[in-house]
């Protein structure tokens, strides 16, 4: 036996969420992005996966981590304030997967972040199954089609939602008014129209640090960053401080992007100063560095990066190349 | 959600001395305000702080000092970037910002019984000088030790008094200048170059290295050419970093984080890494 949601009642259950929760769903924005955005009522946008993963929500582009308080003798330190709860709705399964692959980064690896940590907490995950899948996506090749790190997940059915139920806390979320019980089983997300062989792939790409691809696919290149803003688990951030009045100040932080040269510069050196060692860097760091620490690979198959890149430089085709199923 | 502290708030630590090392490096002796934390606090020469000026940013820095003194810290500073050049702007009794010590330091303690070369260039010296201090504490664990030190010219040499001091202590101290003055005694030229010149065993002994990049690459070439194997070296990184807990990504090569997992590496580790290239 498991719960059923029809689509009719589905605005319905958001608005009933949205009593206790700031429900975040899946909008087209006014330049015709697809993002996720606090719902305020617009129409939800649950045809297609969207162009922006909800990312942000966990890492918001810019946030305040303290405030430094100038008092007559040293500083008064303030940490960020906690947030209220929140629901986002519509995650498909690989952005799901992207969420449980910073969990390891920020909560498990040598001590834990506390800003996302109360994100993470406060937050809870409303999956959605994808109806047909995006032109450049290969999850079924990265192992994240199965969804995971959710809790809910809701299964498109003819006129309904079969809801997959992933964690202990999912009752908070339950309301008898909307749910009803079903014989339906779950079913299952669509098969990708890309494809990487990702058996050994870690190590073959260490193997292949000299290889001419890394050369002739940035000599395209054009550093503009976009594919590490777009990738729902690219996470490295920038910590600045800044002057505000009175000479208290504030200290922030901000995405950064390891495709500009200001990422590894230090007095006098930039450590990778070439658009091949940073190009390489990213797609090394999805596929290959990652999994030597965490055991799964940085990448969960989305095919952003591919759709965004201008260059039309493909993290697929690069891996391919190295194995030898397509010439440099 | 607060019953966790948050990893990445600064203390609070005053300035208690300023010295002048060379016209662009000083060292600033430090002591938290809070008297229990600096009771607390401990670290492994090669270790490195956060420091906060705050209003300009954080920047990791290593301690100078000797693990054996408890009451305040030293940090020798150079004057390269908008945050440490906010820093030498301090002055005595100013307030700055404290977190860590961070990162893997030094091996001293699986060095026992081992003759141990300390080799540094420029402001690498810092996090050097707490491991031989360290070392030269507890003279009767290990073997000979050896420093070398390089830099470019006889004023810009740092921390001229302990290295007058040490030959007294029974430590062998090899100084070599890049451009020497008619006045100077010592080695001149690279000190990558005094490596062939001096008599080390190579049997029974561990390089520590920490300065400029090539100067390391180089050196860890000359050693391994004298016998030295990968296991012997263990070499001082610097990168960007932005956190000091593995988190930001600005310190990744190759898939290593020189803030968690370094910024001492041994010889082994370095040969998998692409971080030579500047």
């Amino acid at each position: 036996m498991g719960y059923f949601l029809r689509k009719k009642n589905l605005v319905p259950y958001l608005e009933y969420l949205k009593k206790e929760f700031d429900v975040i769903v899946p909008v087209q924005n006014s330049r015709n992005a697809t993002v996720f955005e606090p719902w305020k009522g617009q129409e939800l946008f649950i045809e297609k996966r969207t162009i922006f993963s909800p990312k942000k929500f966990f890492l918001p582009n810019l946030e305040r981590e303290f405030l430094f308080e100038k008092k007559e003798k040293g500083y008064k330190i303030h940490e960020t304030i906690k947030h209220k709860p929140r629901v986002i709705f519509g995650i498909r399964s690989c952005d799901l997967h992207a969420i449980g692959t910073l969990d390891k980064l920020f909560l498990e690896f040598y001590g834990y972040d506390l800003l996302y940590r109360n994100k993470r907490n406060t937050t809870f995950t409303i999956g959605l199954s994808c109806a047909e899948a995006a032109e450049t996506c290969f999850c079924g090749s990265m192992n994240t089609h199965i969804p995971d790190f959710f809790d809910l997940f809701f299964w498109e059915k003819k006129d309904g939602y079969f809801v997959e139920i992933g964690s202990a806390r999912w009752e908070k979320l339950l309301h008898k008014k909307f749910f009803e019980s079903t014989s339906e089983k779950k079913g299952s997300n669509p098969k990708c129209p890309v494809s990487l062989d990702t058996k050994n792939i870690d190590s073959l790409l260490m193997k292949n640090f000299g290889h001419v691809v890394w050369e002739k696919e940035a000599e395209k290149c054009l550093s503009c960053s976009s594919c590490t803003q777009i990738c729902p688990t690219c996470y490295c951030f920038l910590v600045l401080d800044n002057f505000l009045k009175n000479g208290d100040s504030e200290r922030y932080r901000e995405w950064d992007s390891c495709q500009l040269q200001r990422f590894s510069k230090i007095h006098g050196a930039i450590f990778r100063k070439t658009r091949k060692s940073r190009l390489r860097q990213f797609v090394m760091h999805k596929l290959s560095y990652f999994k030597e620490d965490h055991g799964i690979h940085l990448c969960v198959g989305c095919g952003r990066c591919i759709k965004a890149c201008p260059a039309k430089i493909s993290l697929v085709d690069i891996a391919k190349t190295i194995q030898g199923e397509k010439n440099a | 959600m607060h019953e966790f502290e948050s990893p990445l708030k600064p203390e609070t630590a005053e300035i208690l001395g300023i010295k002048q090392e060379t016209p662009n490096i000083k060292t600033f002796k430090v002591r938290f305000i809070d008297k229990k934390r600096q009771k607390k606090f401990f670290f492994i020469p090669g270790k490195f702080m956060m420091v906060s000026i705050f209003g300009f940013g954080e920047m990791p820095i290593s301690i100078s000092s000797s693990p054996y003194k408890t009451d305040s810290l030293e940090l020798t500073v150079n004057a390269v970037g908008n945050i440490s050049r906010a820093m030498h702007r301090l002055k005595k009794n100013d307030i700055i910002g404290l977190r860590g010590p961070f990162g893997k330091g030094y091996p001293l303690q699986t060095l026992r019984k081992k003759n141990i070369v300390f080799f540094s260039g420029g402001c690498g010296f810092a996090s050097l000088r707490s491991a031989v201090l360290a070392a030269n504490a507890k003279k009767q664990m290990f073997g000979k030790l050896f420093v070398f030190h390089g830099c470019k010219s006889p004023q810009e040499l740092l921390f001229e008094k302990d290295i007058k001091k040490w030959p007294s202590h029974g430590i062998e101290t090899f100084v070599s200048v890049d451009n020497p003055s008619p006045q100077w005694k010592g080695y001149s030229g690279y000190i990558t170059d005094v490596i062939d010149k001096a008599e080390i065993p190579v049997e029974n002994t561990a390089v520590l290295l920490c300065g400029p990049e090539p100067m390391v690459n180089i050196a860890l070439k000359k050693f391994r050419k004298k016998g030295f194997s990968n296991g012997q070296m263990f070499a001082s990184l610097e990168r960007l970093m932005h956190c000091g807990i593995g988190k930001c990504g600005h310190c990744n090569i190759a898939g290593k984080y020189v803030c968690v997992q370094g910024p001492v590496f041994s010889g082994k580790e370095l040969e998998k890494m692409d971080w030579g290239e500047i």
